[in-house]
Formats: structure tokens, sequence, C-alpha cells
């Protein structure tokens, strides 16, 4: 018995360096993104200490709502053309019935794994040889494009860990398939959604680079409008990132509490 | 039945919606016409001209970069991960360890812009105390990709720990292994197929990264960072660019297939040891 105490002592230290690691490189970046956010920098470079609102006034300054608004609009609609898509193909690639093979699935996902610049060049590409004009409608297909298997993953995740028996329970009781679809499934792939959503709508409205290849640099959103602060006044980027930040960690503990509920009610560590 | 026929029609529809752009860049890197609109006869002139051409050497330097920048933040990754991953697993204060996983899903969840934005503030003030020139410039980027392959390697590590059999370790112990040597003996050989599939996430995250590497190189390009200088701005994408991102999606595609074609069996594995 003591051996063993020993022994997880000596194993439990090897884990110090990533600490240290995250210490320097996660948590103590997020905190000078913070204080940057209520400074303001000198002309010389350095940082005054000077608390200030101003530079959350700019970003809700009237010239930077439209982008804000913008976004969100975009965000929205790529989201919402996502979910009408992706919940369809979620469902029936979790049914044993129109799909057997993994290897569809893998399909389906491989994409999320090349990065967004080379895919939206892609997309260019098709619309050049298309020839058609780009704008806002070639922007909300390139984020489509981009975010979709990000919306099938999570919703196919959670409808594919729903127990059949329930489903073959409604069946036995008289539920319509359609009446089981509504009553069963969609409640249950509920959590899915929801972290599908967040998956869509956050980085759609945060990427940079996007809009700009795919809109000819008409059309810039707050990823684009962060790219930009970066070299005029890093305390506004760093405003508009801590507000991301803090959106996404609200959507992350909602999403978690619904998840809870569902799946890892049984997931003790030990 | 007929409902089959349209299941099957979505699937093929969205299928060719998700590969049409990427098939579509690749047979365009097999011709050598200005633009995409129009098709110029099979020719490798694209690949060529990657090789030979003008910007050649702007992009073997490019690839050098990104090989030496992938090759370091992977194999830190993976050290860094998997002794970070067996520390975890064998610490028995719940709430340490809640701590230790949230904040290892930060660089995971969190936008990508925002990890940039602030490694940049981060790396901006370290450089007013330790001054770094030339060449060593790269490590703001390989620490940066550490950053984000890291808890790649500990999602893939630490299942394994679970999986594994915590007696074998103690009876490697009991029968006078020194705990570094049942270390060496038992539990990596152990978790090893988890460990190379980590090496080869953190790789592939870590060669395909754009936005973090735009934010923070300075003065040197990567492969990534080098087609969106060419990209931007032009109304078309150069030749050798459009051989360049076929190659690097040829090779990404193939990397993840391969990652992909095992874990399907293992899941069931880990839920049969949960209990």
């Amino acid at each position: 018995m003591k051996k063993r105490k020993l022994s997880g002592f000596t194993r439990k230290y090897l884990a110090i360096p990533y600490v240290v690691f995250m210490a320097i490189f996660v948590v103590l970046p997020l905190l000078i993104l913070l204080l940057y956010s209520f400074c303001e920098t000198r002309s010389d470079g350095s940082l005054s200490w000077n608390f200030t609102f101003d530079n959350y006034k700019t970003i809700f300054s009237p010239s930077s709502v439209q982008m804000l608004t913008r976004s969100i609009y975009v965000g929205l609609l790529t989201t919402l053309i996502c979910l009408v898509v992706g919940y369809p193909v979620a469902l029936f690639l979790a049914d044993k019935k129109y799909n057997k093979s993994p290897v569809l699935v893998m399909l389906f996902m491989l994409p999320m794994w090349i990065n967004f610049l080379l895919r939206t060049l892609a997309t260019k590409a098709m619309f050049e040889a298309m020839e058609v004009d780009l704008g806002m409608g070639t922007v909300i297909f390139g984020m489509v494009y981009n975010y979709l298997p990000f919306m099938i993953m999570p919703i196919y995740t959670t409808i594919s860990k729903i127990d059949p028996s329930l489903l073959e329970g409604a069946a036995d009781l008289g539920a319509s398939p359609r009446k089981a679809f509504v009553k069963v499934t969609l409640p249950l792939s509920l959590p899915g959604v929801l972290s599908g959503i967040t998956m869509v709508f956050m980085p759609t409205i945060t990427t940079f680079a996007i809009s700009g290849l795919l809109s000819g640099n008409k059309i810039s959103l707050i990823g684009d409008f962060i790219d930009l602060q970066v070299v005029n006044s890093l305390n506004v980027a760093s405003a508009m990132s801590f507000i991301i930040l803090i959106v996404i960690g609200i959507s992350m503990i909602v999403v978690n509490k619904y998840d809870k509920d569902n799946t890892s009610t049984g997931g003790g560590l030990w | 039945m007929v409902k089959k026929i349209i299941v099957k029609c979505l699937f093929a529809l969205v299928l060719v919606f998700l590969y049409l752009p990427i098939l579509w860049m690749i047979i365009f890197s097999f011709t050598n016409t200005p633009s995409f609109s129009s098709w110029g006869g099979f020719s490798f002139d694209a690949y060529k001209e990657l090789f030979t051409g003008r910007d050649s050497a702007a992009i073997f330097e490019a690839l050098r970069n990104t090989a030496i920048i992938g090759i370091s933040a992977s194999l830190i990754s993976t050290v860094l991960g998997t002794m970070a991953a067996i520390g975890i697993n064998s610490i028995r204060s719940k709430k340490a360890k809640a701590v230790i996983t949230s904040i290892n899903q930060i660089p995971m969840v969190n936008s990508e812009i925002v990890t940039a934005v602030s490694l940049v503030l981060l790396f901006g003030i370290l450089r007013t105390f330790i001054q770094l020139d030339g060449q060593v410039q790269m490590l703001n980027v390989i620490l940066a990709h550490v950053t984000f392959c890291t808890p790649y390697v500990i999602l893939n590590v630490l299942p394994r720990l679970r999986q594994s059999d915590n007696k074998i370790y103690e009876a490697a112990l009991d029968l006078g292994c020194t705990p570094t040597q049942a270390l060496w003996k038992v539990v990596i050989p152990d978790i090893l197929p988890g460990i190379l599939m980590g090496f080869v996430m953190s790789f592939t995250l870590s060669i395909d990264d754009f936005v973090i590497t735009q934010f923070n190189i300075d003065g040197f390009q990567t492969l990534s960072t080098l087609i969106y200088l060419k990209a931007h701005g032009k109304k078309s994408l150069p030749a050798s660019m459009r051989a360049l991102s076929s190659i690097i999606f040829v090779v990404i595609l193939g990397l993840m297939a391969l990652i992909n074609r095992k874990p399907k069996n293992k899941t069931s594995k880990q839920g049969a040891y949960k209990k």
C-alpha cells in the first residue's frame, strides 16, 4: 500500500512541465489580453496603466457597429443554413438503415482538417470558373462550405448515442415514425444541435480572411477587424478578443450543462 | 424505398458540395491557364513552375520553415503531452484534475484569433525581456504551435491510459522495477499507439495552421502564409500556388484518413473498461 502511494507521487510530477507551460502560454496571455483591453498604449509603444473603457467604446462606436451587425447577420444565416442541411445528413448518417459504413462518416468529417484558407481559395476558384460575382452571397456560401462539417459532427455523435430501444419502445407503444422522431430523437439530439451551433456561429463571425477573399475585400467581419487592429491598436484588438472570449466561455458553459444531463452522468473519472 | 434514394441523393449532393472545390483546385493544377474558367490542356507546368520557377526559392524556404516548425512543435508537444497525460492520470485529487483538464481545453475551444492575439501580446512582452534575433524568431511560432497541439496529444493519450490496467504497472514495481523502468517498459509501450496518433495529429495541425502562424510570424514565411501572401488581393491564384495547394490537400487528407482509419473499435473497448 505504501509503495503504491509512492509510485502515484512520482508519476504525478510528470504533469508539472505542462502545467507550467499552460500557465505561461495559455493562462498568462489571456490575463495580458484582459489587462490590455482596459489600458492604452503610449506613442512610444509602452503600456500606460490608466484604467480606461475607451477600447470598448471604439468597438461599439457607430462605424464598428455596422461591422458587428454584419458579422452577426453572416453568422446567423450561416448557422441556419448549416443546421437545415446538416441535421438531416447527421440524422441519416446515424441511421443504420441508410448508412452502414464508417467510411461515409469519415468522408463528411475529413474536410474539417484542412485549413480554411485553402478551402476558401478552392471555393474562390469555383466562383471564378462559374463567373459568379463576389459579394455577400459568395461569402455566405464560403462560410457554409467551411463550417458544415462542424455542424454535422456533433449532431451525428449525439444521435448515434441514442439508445435504439427507446425508438423501438415508441413504435411498440403506437407512435408513428414521424411522432417517434419528434418525441424521442429530436429532443435527445438537442445537445448536439447546441454544440453544433456554437461550433459554427462563433468561428464564422470571428474568422479572418474568408470574407475578404470571397468578397474581393468588400466585406469585413470581426476577424478582419481584429487583424486590422493588431497593427493599429493592440488595445482595441484585445478588447474585441476579450468580448469573443467571454461569449465563447458562456456558450461552453451552456453546452456543457446540457451535455452533462445526457451523456456524462455515468462517466466518472475512475 | 423512395426514401432511401432521396437520402442517397442528399448524401451525394452534400459530398459533392464538400469535395467539388477541392477537386476543382486539383484538376486546375494540371493545366496552365491564368484563370480557373478555361481549360488549357493537360500539363505539369504548374508543378514545374512550383519546383523550378521564379518563386521556387521562396517556396522551398517556406517548405523548410514549415517542416522545421512542424517537426519541432509536434515532437515537443508529444513529449510534453505524454508526460502530462501520465501525470494527470495518476493525480488523485478530482479538483486538481478538473482544473488541469479544463485549462487544457482552452486552446481547443477558444477562437483561433483570440489565441493568436493573446500570443502576440505575450511575445511582445517577452521580447522586451529577452532579445532573440534572426533564426531564433521561429521559436515564437514553434511555441505557439506547441500551445494548440499539446491538448490533442493529451486527448489521444489519456483514453489509452484509462484503458490500460494500472495493476500491471504496480506488478512491475512489485517485481523490482524502479518507477522509471516501469514507465519505459510497461506504461509507454502500452500507450504507444495513442502517442503516435497524437504526434501525427500535432504534425498535421502544425503544417496546416494559418491564423495563429499568420499573426505571430515575423520576417519569414510558412507554406500557408506564403499562399495567403500570393492570393491576397489577387483575382486568380497563381499556377504554382494551385499546385502547392493541391499537394497540401492530398497530404493532409491522406494523413487524416490514416489517423481516422483506426479508432472505430477502440471506443467500445474504452466503454467496456469504464465500468
